[in-house]
């Protein structure tokens, strides 16, 4: 259903400005209560009953990240020309990042509208719960993100006129911290049997068969914590393959899980790569989780592009280590026993050459992180460099096996 | 853990009703994502996983309007539409943003042409198929009105 965006007449937006405009005239159905949920590094949102102009954007200037990410969404939309990599990519994460979450109520039957709305007017999210509120059965909460810094007022004003509300809805508004769902997440991982003799466990929890291989990780901001089907292929590609002493390359390592996994299961070397900085954190700890040291995972972060150079990248910021690294990683390419790619379609695609390239002649490559609809494509464009091409599937997901042709 | 297809028929007790635009290709567990599902101890790596695979095929960073229907017993399922009618429309007419006063100042115009390939773009998404091509123009136009972005004939 496309949002309607027309205003049913003119004359409620109008009564809604003049009601802003004269704090006198402010209609008693809309106080706004500010509570300022932990983030103790901002002061308290003051927001004067006539403004328009947020004093939030003044002083919550303290995550521009935050507030970046909020409106890079929009800016990015607009531009066609944009080819910017993800910005979230580059930059580190700011766990103390704060963010607004704001509750509003309305009438259920204009929940749908006024969320549509909402988006359309800047909210990054919103979610409507179908607990039923204790009160009043005809109305319903509505809870709306916004990145910090925003002004939520003439956000949820101007949804609410858009939508076509003949009334001010009450909200309230109320600081979040990003950390606070991050540990919420966190939760949600339990240890998971990949294969016979082959768990792997969430960092906090405990293996349910210590006798078996357990693979420990902590997830973090990565990907890879053991339960999603792509993993479980790879991992059971790895399983297949690995016999003792292979050099393997886990392209696209995220928590690292598929790396770990080989030298638990016998290889004597295995690297990460990543384009995400996230990831090469998230993959550092979880080696060190598992007994391993960093020499036998060594572990890269690259760049982006999809061009290999023989030389290393010069744009590198952090200077010589990261020069030295990507000559190792460089002069490692042709040789890897076997090569993991658990990553996209798009990048898959691009990245061929570069995969395979790692390879050693008649070294084993696997890719997953399609789905089973994507498989004709990436068989399309792997055969050229692939012999003896098998596809696993699980869960409408899907894995590509070959060798490197000599 | 995602539902699959086969759960869509069962009728599931539902937890909340979660919207938001996700840039295609780019899901990550950072806002928007993580805050609205990470509430709900949803997971977010394999939304974000899913979400990016299906969305492969749109140009990179397209902002998608995703509808996730969160279930008490914390599986979730989501939908993906395109992207709003009125981020069409500021990309067609190459504006950042929508007039400040719509009916009185149009910052921009449009052709029936642009209204019409925004209309066949849109009659491609799940809950559109339904609609005539003559009623999704008339929505666009409606809304690109409410936006002070004037539709003419011919540019």
């Amino acid at each position: 259903m496309l949002p309607s965006l027309v205003r049913a007449s003119h004359a409620p937006l109008r009564r809604l400005i003049s009601s802003f405009s004269s704090p006198r005239a402010l209609s008693p159905r809309l106080p706004y209560v500010i509570s300022s949920g932990g983030a103790g590094s901002l002061p308290p949102l003051i927001l004067p009953l006539c403004a328009f102009s947020s004093p939030s954007r003044d002083s919550a200037c303290g995550s521009s990240r935050g507030a970046q990410r909020g409106m890079g969404f929009c800016a990015r939309a607009v531009d066609v020309s944009d080819e910017a990599p993800s910005t979230s990519a580059a930059a580190g994460y700011d766990l103390s990042a704060p963010y607004l979450s704001v509750r509003i109520r309305c009438l259920k039957q204009d929940a749908e509208v006024l969320s549509e709305a909402l988006l359309c007017f800047g909210a990054t999210s919103v979610t409507v719960d179908d607990i039923a509120d204790a009160g009043n059965l005809d109305e319903i909460s509505i809870t709306s993100i916004y990145a910090d810094g925003e002004d939520v007022n003439s956000s949820v004003s101007s949804a609410a006129s858009s939508a076509g509300l003949n009334y001010s809805p009450v909200y309230e508004i109320s600081v979040g911290k990003q950390c606070d769902w991050v540990a919420t997440m966190q939760e949600t991982y339990e240890p998971t049997e990949v294969a016979d003799g082959l768990w792997v466990v969430p960092k906090w929890g405990t293996p349910p068969d210590p006798q078996a291989t357990n693979i420990i990780i902590n997830p973090g901001l990565a990907f890879g914590a053991g339960e999603h089907p792509t993993t479980k292929l790879c991992l059971h590609f790895l399983l297949e393959v690995i016999k003792g002493g292979e050099h393997v390359l886990d392209y696209g390592t995220g928590t690292g899980v598929l790396g770990i996994a080989a030298l638990k299961m016998g290889a004597a070397v295995a690297t990460g790569i990543d384009i995400d900085p996230q990831a090469i954190i998230s993959a550092s700890e979880n080696l060190l989780l598992n007994g391993l040291h960093p020499n036998q995972m060594p572990v890269y972060l690259v760049s982006t592009s999809a061009q290999p150079s023989s030389l290393p990248n010069p744009v590198d910021e952090s200077g010589e280590n990261k020069l030295i690294n990507n000559l190792d990683l460089e002069s490692s390419r042709g040789t890897y026993d076997v090569v993991a790619a658990n990553i996209l379609l798009n990048p898959l695609l691009e990245l061929v050459e570069d995969i395979v390239g790692y390879a050693k002649a008649g070294g084993i490559v696997a890719v997953s992180g399609i789905l089973v609809e994507q498989v004709p494509k990436v068989k399309q464009i792997y055969s050229t460099y692939l012999d003896s091409i098998l596809v696993s599937e699980m869960d409408g997901w899907a894995c590509l096996q070959g060798t490197r042709r000599v | 853990m995602a539902a699959t297809l086969k759960d869509a028929a069962a009728r599931k007790p539902v937890l909340a009703t979660i919207r938001l635009i996700v840039p295609a290709g780019a899901a990550r567990p950072a806002p928007p994502v993580g805050p609205a599902l990470g509430f709900y101890r949803l997971n977010l790596m394999a939304f974000c996983k899913d979400f990016n695979a299906r969305t492969q095929k749109y140009k990179a960073d397209t902002p998608m309007q995703v509808t996730l229907t969160a279930y008490k017993d914390s599986t979730f399922e989501f939908v993906v539409k395109s992207p709003s009618v009125s981020w069409f429309l500021k990309k067609a007419a190459g504006i950042e943003t929508a007039s400040s006063r719509p009916g009185h100042s149009n910052i921009s115009s449009l052709t029936l042409r642009h209204v019409y390939e925004i209309a066949k773009l849109k009659q491609a998404d799940p809950f559109c198929k339904h609609m005539s091509l003559e009623a999704l123009c008339k929505s666009i136009i409606g809304t690109a009105n409410s936006m002070g972005i004037e539709i003419v004939k011919d540019l």
